[in-house]
């Protein structure tokens, strides 16, 4: 299941990388001019990668949108917000949590002669709202009788840092396509040392403090102030 | 150019790397009370009371045999994962009386990982016993989780 998940993320990424690339080899200019930040663009983005979840992720059910503001075709104010739900059955117990997480951040765009595409880095802070609980906890001893058991729903927040590096290119009009890597880095709450959260949304693996993670998006640019 | 075509390749093979999982539970799912049986009667060690000792609770359906599951003069048994007693009788072939355990703790549900699912840990409050062989009983480490055993002395 990993080495698909692999070649499905090489792959995208191989098409993003050629797709950004392709045209034209010198994308810096020599000398960077001053220009006013203006509002030149909103894309309404929305991550099809968490629409892979039922082959690679199958337990999870997950959806994420942004928004993104382009100034000046240089900075870009990120608003992305997402919900996410885990539904894991094992043998010996039943996992359930499900959650709300919010995104607000920058992208800074390297690319100087391409102002319609992207390839940059960013920052987001991330915050997740969750409820968690487990049943059918199956307690099994050598010598003590078995017994099933549950955790109530507990609820949690948590804050996290993300860095990401990423390109976005322009497929048809108005129409772009993206990829994002990013490592995203826990700053706050959402532990519980006998508890410990499966998946946190936006943010991953709740047991770790470090998370790697990949955005596959598709953004509409909302026409008005392009050419300006 | 090409290094940001090296960054990306950096960046998808650490991703790889940290992704890979199996769907195993590699950790240990045992959180035991090493009991430590120290026998100075003399009376006790000439019927060779710890080679034939053997502890059982009454709610089991079996015990465990010292000659086949102690050594160095240790045994280990896990604690009542249902109740907030654990009664354990301690017995042996050659004596004539049997010696009870009571050991009163708190109990708490550990999710261990995701592969492993859920194991209880304990803390050792107190424990009472009766003294018809028993000496004394001190308890040395009151936590028992998956990391670190619990552990008591028992004198006889």
């Amino acid at each position: 299941m990993d080495l698909l998940k692999y070649i499905f993320s090489l792959s995208l990424v191989l098409i993003s990388v050629s797709f950004c690339f392709g045209q034209e080899e010198n994308l810096y200019a020599p000398k960077e001019e001053k220009v006013p930040l203006v509002l030149k663009g909103i894309k309404l983005g929305v991550n099809v990668g968490r629409f892979t979840d039922f082959q690679f992720k199958p337990e999870r059910f997950s959806y994420e949108a942004s928004l993104d503001f382009n100034l000046s075709n240089k900075y870009y104010g990120i608003i992305e917000a997402g919900y996410s739900e885990i539904d894991l059955k094992k043998e010996n117990y039943n996992y359930s949590s499900e959650g709300n997480f919010y995104k607000i951040g920058m992208d800074y765009n390297m690319l100087k002669k391409q102002p319609s595409d992207y390839l940059g880095m960013g920052f987001r802070i991330g915050r997740a709202d969750f409820t968690q609980s487990a049943n059918n906890i199956l307690i099994e001893d050598d010598h003590w009788p078995s017994f099933t058991t549950a955790i109530d729903s507990k609820s949690y927040n948590m804050y996290w840092l993300e860095v990401s590096f990423g390109l976005k290119g322009e497929l048809f009009k108005n129409v772009y396509l993206g990829w994002a890597a990013m490592v995203k880095i826990r700053m706050t709450g959402g532990k519980d040392a006998a508890f410990q959260a499966y998946d946190i949304p936006g943010f991953g693996k709740g047991e770790s403090s470090i998370n790697l993670g990949a955005n596959y998006y598709i953004y509409y640019q909302i026409p008005f102030n392009r050419n300006k | 150019m090409k290094s940001i075509n090296y960054i990306i390749l950096i960046i998808l093979v650490t991703v790889s790397v940290y992704s890979c999982s199996d769907d195993q539970c590699n950790a240990d799912t045992d959180a035991l009370l090493k009991t430590e049986l120290l026998v100075l009667d003399t009376n006790l060690t000439s019927i060779k009371y710890l080679a034939n000792l053997s502890v059982y609770s009454p709610e089991w359906t079996d015990s465990i045999h010292y000659s086949e599951e102690g050594s160095k003069n240790i045994l280990n048994f896990n604690l009542s994962p249902i109740s907030d007693t654990t009664e354990i009788v301690i017995t042996s072939l050659n004596a004539a009386l049997n010696d009870t355990l009571f050991i009163y703790s708190r109990r708490e549900l550990l999710f261990l990982s995701p592969e492993c699912g859920f194991v209880t840990t304990f803390t050792i409050d107190t424990i009472l016993n009766s003294t018809n062989y028993i000496d004394s009983l001190k308890i040395i480490t009151k936590n028992i989780s998956t990391e670190k055993d619990g552990s008591i002395k028992i004198y006889f």
